[in-house]
């Protein structure tokens, strides 16, 4: 293959497109205001936001990839943090038993999701639209019933702390320590960025989900049993869901009743903006995480810039616009040269 | 009425209490403050006039309101480190969650800026017996539970002691809110079984537009069986003040703040009253206690401490005077910051 055919392609990649926007702004607003390059007051804590939102994205790719949307995940998130959050007040938990409480409640309403979409054949907007309702109720009831005056769990179980507030930097081998930005609240984020990638990329059970999001009918006449892979994105939506919601306990401090309230957008928009189809069969997994990082860089370079909250939410707008429309710019760009070469 | 003005003026610049004389008066020339809501909403646009007044009368550097953290605990938290990273140095805040607050407190202390919890305390404890646990420097913020007594008690009187209440609110997983709902039920519960709490209305604070549209099926449906209304969140008290001037039923209200068309349904007698609380003063002596603690020319005495910056019930008898009494409390409450609660050099 030649050099210029695979920069041509590198070109064309969206992700690459996504990273240079993205590390592009990050060293413009830098420049704007220095103060953009702190490490502890904006690397670290976006790095941090970012992991928790690329795992909120990561649910919503795994919805995406059978051409459904979850429009429960944030509500997901809650009651799987609440579970966590119980256990640690009510039963003393530790943090690794707490954690796996949560991730079950999510990957179980993420079945039950999944359940009533396959067996009630609605469809899967209304569904988690109509869940999402549900729960909300739910989590008000068991907060305003169960914690009293506190209106949250308040136990923080031993290393909440430190998957808060430390970073790689405390490891080193050999004299050399890990970057201090790098948030400890990314590794997780990583381990998922990671064994999503696998399931998709490498996996006959994501090709299958893959296909059944592409072409449903062609996807059942190839043998696929589709209802049991739409079962399956929904439960592993839900457990991701679960991860992102008490990752964001742990990086908030408490189990409260709004976590997951502000899910719903950023879910759509990593994936989105990252390249995965909104009508499935194609997912970018790291294009989640380049996505995410792309929103929190803009909204917090603006932010430094000391922009109000209207302008801020123009600007962030009208950045996204072009950003999710660099895809059809390069379609156009290259339909152009076609042209020109015949 | 006029001279029951110019008393009341008089009285409250008599209440003014003249800031004690330090041995030399602070430079806070390198103090910047940011006041930092948990998102836009009316109630905090006094901090900004407070805050500019505290810059202005004590020489504080600069002083920034930001209100971009839109409810979210996560983007006020981006909002405080961006504004950390712009060189402020000192952070007047209204957490979004009062659960969580406490670990944005403790964050910024450990960089060594001064932290003041303006307008709410943090949740879980009982701020005035543990104020230790508060991690902020000190929290000037209305008793919620207290103002939302005053308030019912003020509507049961006018209720003439018996009938049926309604209480409209704001977020119901909230912990002022269920502090402000106990001290509804308290001011209920001492009728004697008089007035009855016909129901409790919450999370209709987010917009007028909400809250419009549940007095509006509130009246639809209980109309007739209201005797009064108490109000314990801003959107719910505009919607209940439009509300009763609209359907012309023999409610009784009293209201939260002081939004203009609350002032003039007092004025006009189209409602009972309104509980008025002190952002302005949590803005003012809020930012001087701040930049007193950055300069280090005072430490609190007890860190965490818990000062009530007011709630004043205005009827048509003070509705004209009751600003003049608010800010003479700011004052007295920043005498007794400089004089009881702080030690300066």
């Amino acid at each position: 293959m030649s050099t210029v055919l695979i920069m041509r392609r590198i070109v064309s990649d969206q992700r690459v497109v996504l990273t240079t926007l993205t590390v592009g702004l990050f060293i413009y607003f830098g420049l704007k205001n220095s103060a953009f390059f702190s490490t502890d007051f904006v690397i670290y804590p976006l790095l941090r936001d970012g992991a928790v939102l690329t795992v909120i994205g990561l649910a919503q790719l795994c919805a995406l990839s059978v051409g459904h949307l979850n429009l429960a995940v944030g509500r997901m998130a809650a009651v799987a943090a609440l579970a966590s959050g119980a256990a640690y007040q009510y039963w003393h938990l530790s943090l690794i038993p707490g954690l796996l409480i949560g991730l079950c409640v999510g990957g179980a309403l993420g079945f039950v999701a999944g359940l009533i979409i396959v067996k009630s054949q609605v469809n899967a907007f209304i569904v988690t639209l109509a869940m999402d309702f549900a729960l909300l109720g739910f989590v008000t009831f068991v907060y305003v019933t169960f914690t009293g005056a506190t209106a949250a769990f308040i136990t923080k179980p031993k290393g909440m702390e430190f998957w808060r507030n430390t970073s790689l930097h405390q490891y080193c081998i050999g004299g050399v320590c890990g970057p201090k930005v790098f948030p400890m609240m990314l590794v997780p984020a990583i381990v998922a960025l990671i064994l999503v990638g696998f399931l998709y990329a490498k996996t006959r059970l994501g090709r299958e989900l893959l296909s059944t999001g592409s072409n449903l009918r062609a996807a059942k006449l190839s043998g696929i049993p589709v209802d049991y892979r739409v079962i399956m994105a929904h439960t592993f939506s839900g457990l991701l869901a679960a991860l992102a919601g008490v990752m964001l306990a742990f990086t908030n401090g408490s189990f409260t009743a709004s976590i997951g309230s502000q899910f719903m957008l950023p879910s759509f928009l990593g994936p989105v903006l990252g390249g995965t189809l909104l009508v499935g069969g194609s997912v970018q997994v790291l294009g989640t995480f380049i996505g995410t990082m792309l929103t929190l860089v803009i909204r917090q370079g603006l932010s430094v810039q000391g922009i109000g909250l209207e302008t801020l939410n123009i600007a962030l707008g009208l950045v996204l616009l072009t950003a999710l429309s660099l895809g059809q710019i390069q379609k156009m760009f290259t339909t152009i040269r076609m042209r020109g070469q015949t | 009425m006029k001279k029951k003005s110019l008393l009341a003026g008089i009285l409250a610049i008599c209440l003014i209490v003249p800031s004690p004389a330090f041995a030399a008066k602070p430079d806070f020339s390198k103090i910047k403050i940011a006041l930092v809501p948990g998102g836009a909403h009316p109630y905090f646009q006094p901090w900004i006039a407070g805050g500019k007044a505290a810059a202005a009368e004590f020489g504080i550097a600069a002083t920034i309101f930001n209100e971009t953290g839109e409810w979210d605990q996560t983007k006020q938290n981006a909002a405080i480190d961006a504004l950390a990273a712009q060189g402020y140095n000192a952070f007047g805040l209204f957490g979004v969650s009062p659960s969580d607050i406490n670990t944005t407190f403790a964050k910024l202390k450990s960089k060594g800026f001064p932290v003041g919890s303006l307008a709410s305390c943090p949740g879980g404890y009982d701020i005035v017996k543990e104020p230790q646990k508060n991690s902020a420097d000190f929290c000037l913020s209305t008793d919620t539970g207290k103002a939302a007594y005053l308030a019912a008690k003020a509507v049961i009187t006018q209720m003439g002691g018996k009938g049926n209440l309604v209480h409209l609110t704001g977020n119901a997983v909230d912990a002022n809110t269920i502090r402000r709902m106990d001290g509804v039920k308290k001011a209920i519960a001492e009728t004697g079984g008089k007035v009855k709490l016909l129901t409790t209305i919450t999370d209709i604070d987010t917009d007028l537009q909400t809250a419009t549209k549940a007095v509006s099926d509130l009246f639809a449906a209980k109309g007739k069986q209201i005797k009064g209304i108490v109000t314990t969140a801003y959107n719910p008290a505009v919607a209940a003040t439009q509300g009763v001037a609209t359907t012309k039923l023999p409610i009784k209200v009293i209201a939260i703040d002081d939004d203009p068309k609350i002032l003039a349904a007092i004025s006009s007698g189209t409602i009972s009253g309104t509980v008025v609380q002190n952002p302005w003063g949590q803005g003012y002596v809020g930012s001087w206690v701040m930049a007193a603690l950055g300069s280090k020319a005072c430490t609190m005495i007890t860190p965490g401490l818990y000062v009530d910056s007011g709630s004043f019930l205005v009827t048509k008898s003070n509705v004209k005077t009751y600003n003049a009494t608010r800010m003479a409390t700011s004052k007295a409450i920043l005498a007794d910051f400089q004089t009881k609660y702080m030690t300066c050099k």
